[in-house]
């Protein structure tokens, strides 16, 4: 056996093999220190790639909605024109209804408005940025000939402002009356859907 | 790193100082108490060097055997044996393997060297201990000797080498084709009238008359002697070395040989010790003489710049790891901060965008949200008279068909059929059709949902209610005038029509009940229902 690993061997090499401990631990030390430090700065620059990626794709998107934006723009200042973000003004359909009444000639007009509700749409589809809102309108008119009670409901349907689809109607002849008096031929019986929207976020454009 | 090479003869010690394989420092010690003591305070200070012993001592005895050709562990018990056996009372011995023989069970050639008296060297080795001088060995310079020859270029098959030695001695070492053979040391003592050259003339005759008597030369042999030696000697030694047939002379000028191997600068006499010990401190040799108790102090030398090295080179790893460590991370903070830069571009970017989207007193996200919806299920919605007036032209084209009510609905559901109570005609055919309990057919308005979901009108449905005119019992020419009327619906553009109740129903599968009296009635008006479909043109 070397000298150097007898018991006096090692007496002598304290202070080398001392030396080498630290050494060892020193450079464990400086490399994992060395290691964490990389690995921290790669999974910065992970985060900052990604938020890389966040931030081109927002840009994206962005110029993407200006585009969207600048082609609709028209048709939504149509929209709002035509009143679709407006709150509802029932009087104004009361007085609409009597003037469509005379001028088309219906011997008999029965409505009814119900409260206003969200409208559920086909598919459970919502909008992020809106409410839907619709009151449905139950018309039933009766009239001498079916051109009027339909040029009626056209009218109804077709209004400058606001939007109020038909969405179910019925038409049917009615049983003559007496002869000697003007009584209803045909009655036209509709339900539509008077809609507005809100803006989620509370404002409404004029 | 500092060596010390320390020339021993019988005269004294020469310490040789070392710097790699240049020799930088020479010093002198007598072999006496003051000698030693001098070398005593000398070696003191150079403790850490490590230290290798060249013998150059008249104790130095030279034995040539044969041993058969084993390996390993074998042929060292039979060296150790045989060493034991030949130098018993020395610890300082070697034997040195040099080749086999030509013939015979070619057996391995030995040289069994040892200095006999340990009393000449027990002196210096108390001191070294006393001093924990690291001895790493020690070496005959005989043996070494040979490697001069080899660097000189020198390969002469019997070849006598002359060397001097400090204290006034000659060494003479025979040499066959390179392997030691035999040496011997001579003390120089000229008496009145002798000339050194005489000398080594008289005394190399002799060497080869022992050689020639144990039969080392074959005839014609020649032993060439090399005699090393300083310019200033040749004049002294030159003249007496004449040759002849069995002996011839060559002097090796001692300046010329330091140039040949290196050493700077040249010996400044004939003595070999530094020629030696430089080329021992190029090519190195094996330890000869020292017993393992004397190179204790250079293992433990050797292991601790062995653990000083090794934890150097873990050091030097673990900072070359963490340097390549940093350099990556510095490349990737690097990129992170173009990646920041770029990011923060890109949101001034996407801000400048936001600030240029169109405003019209909502956000964007409520604009877009507001046309889509509209587009989407508001736009060219459709209308019951619009649907309907298409279908007037048709029906006008029927006269006996008249229509008596319709049920209209916007649908997404190609199946939903609008419901309405039927309205039974007063005067219907006396063949009719039949329900399941035996009474009239007739549709029943289903219940209607309470509130749907909003369709965005994609699909017009109507269930028209109408009666066609039967001219006594011609129900056949009834029947065909329906069917005509839904194939001309079903020519109309994005309609359909499907006969849902005809006037009579003329499948296995229905009951039909007739009531004819005595004369057939002069015309009846039976009933029929159509479901008609339009399908909404693809809105832009």
């Amino acid at each position: 056996m070397s000298a150097a690993f007898s018991k006096e061997g090692f007496r002598s090499l304290r202070l080398a093999w001392a030396t080498l401990a630290i050494a060892i631990a020193a450079a464990a030390g400086i490399g994992w220190g060395s290691h964490w430090f990389l690995q921290k700065e790669r999974r910065d620059d992970v985060a900052s790639q990604r938020q890389l990626g966040e931030a081109r794709a927002r840009l994206e998107t962005a110029k993407r909605e200006r585009e969207d934006l600048r082609v609709s723009a028209a048709m939504f200042q149509d929209l709002v024109n035509r009143g679709i973000l407006r709150e509802e003004k029932r009087l104004e359909l009361v007085e609409r209804l009597d003037r469509l009444k005379e001028r088309h000639r219906i011997i008999e007009l029965d409505y009814e408005i119900a409260p206003q509700r969200p409208l559920p749409l086909a598919g459970g589809r919502v909008f992020n940025a809106i409410d839907i809102f619709a009151s449905r309108v139950r018309v039933r008119a009766k009239a001498l000939h079916e051109g009027e009670a339909l040029a009626f409901v056209e009218d109804l349907v077709r209004m400058d402002k606001g939007f109020n689809p038909a969405n179910r109607c019925s038409l049917s002849r009615l049983e003559p009356g007496a002869a000697d008096t003007v009584s209803p031929r045909v009655e036209a019986d509709c339900s539509l859907e008077w809609i507005s929207l809100k803006d989620k976020r509370g404002g409404r454009a004029s | 790193m500092a060596k010390l090479v320390v020339y021993l003869t019988n005269a004294g010690l020469v310490a040789l100082e070392a710097k790699g394989a240049r020799l930088v420092g020479r010093h002198t010690f007598a072999a006496t108490a003051a000698g030693r003591e001098a070398f005593s305070a000398y070696a003191a200070g150079r403790r850490g060097d490590a230290v290798h012993v060249l013998t150059d001592l008249a104790e130095e005895d030279f034995r040539l055997d044969t041993i058969p050709h084993l390996g390993g562990k074998d042929r060292d018990a039979v060296l150790s044996r045989k060493l034991a056996q030949i130098f018993r009372n020395t610890p300082y011995k070697y034997a040195l393997t040099q080749g086999r023989e030509a013939e015979g069970r070619r057996d391995d050639r030995v040289v069994y060297t040892a200095i006999t008296n340990g009393e000449v060297l027990r002196p210096w080795v108390e001191l070294f201990e006393h001093l924990e001088l690291a001895v790493a060995g020690i070496h005959s310079s005989a043996i070494f000797s040979g490697r001069l020859l080899a660097d000189l270029g020198l390969a002469l098959p019997h070849a006598l080498l002359v060397t001097f030695t400090p204290g006034g001695s000659i060494r003479q070492t025979y040499f066959r084709d390179g392997e030691i053979r035999f040496s011997r040391l001579t003390p120089v003592d000229l008496e009145e009238g002798d000339t050194l050259g005489g000398l080594i003339a008289g005394e190399t005759a002799r060497t080869w008359q022992y050689l020639d008597s144990v039969r080392s030369f074959g005839t014609g042999d020649r032993l060439e002697v090399c005699v090393l030696l300083h310019p200033r000697d040749r004049p002294a030694v030159e003249p007496a070395l004449r040759d002849f047939n069995q002996i011839t002379y060559r002097a090796l000028d001692i300046e010329q040989v330091s140039g040949q191997i290196g050493l700077k600068p040249a010996p400044a006499t004939s003595g070999a010790e530094e020629v030696l010990a430089h080329l021992f401190l190029k090519r190195g040799a094996p330890n000869h003489y020292a017993p393992p108790e004397l190179r204790r102090f250079s293992q433990v030398r050797s292991t601790r710049q062995a653990i000083y090295g090794a934890a150097g080179a873990v050091l030097a790893a673990g900072l070359a790891f963490a340097g390549w460590n940093t350099f990556l991370a510095l490349q990737n903070r690097a990129s992170d901060e173009r990646t920041g830069a770029q990011v923060k571009a890109l949101a001034r970017e996407h801000d400048e965008v936001m600030r240029s989207l169109p405003s019209l007193g909502a956000g964007g996200p409520t604009m877009r949200d507001t046309v889509a919806f509209y587009a989407g299920s508001l736009r060219g919605y459709p209308s019951v008279s619009e649907f309907l007036v298409p279908l007037s032209g048709a029906i006008e084209r029927h006269p006996r068909v008249r229509l008596t009510q319709v049920a209209w609905q916007t649908t997404e559901d190609e199946k939903t059929t609008p419901a309405f109570l039927p309205i039974l005609s007063r005067s219907p055919p006396p063949v009719r059709t039949m329900a399941k309990g035996g009474e009239v057919a007739a549709a029943v308005r289903p219940p209607v949902e309470a509130d749907p979901p909003f369709s965005p009108g994609r699909l017009s449905v109507a269930l028209l209610e109408a009666i066609v005119r039967v001219d006594g019992n011609g129900l056949r020419a009834a029947l065909d005038e329906v069917e005509s009327l839904v194939a001309e619906i079903g020519k109309l553009p994005g309609y359909r029509a499907t006969i849902v109740e005809a006037p009579l129903d003329i499948s296995s599968k229905a009951g039909i009940q007739g009531r004819l009296g005595e004369k057939p009635p002069a015309e009846s008006l039976a009933r029929f229902t159509v479901k008609v479909t339009r399908t909404q043109e693809v809105r832009p």
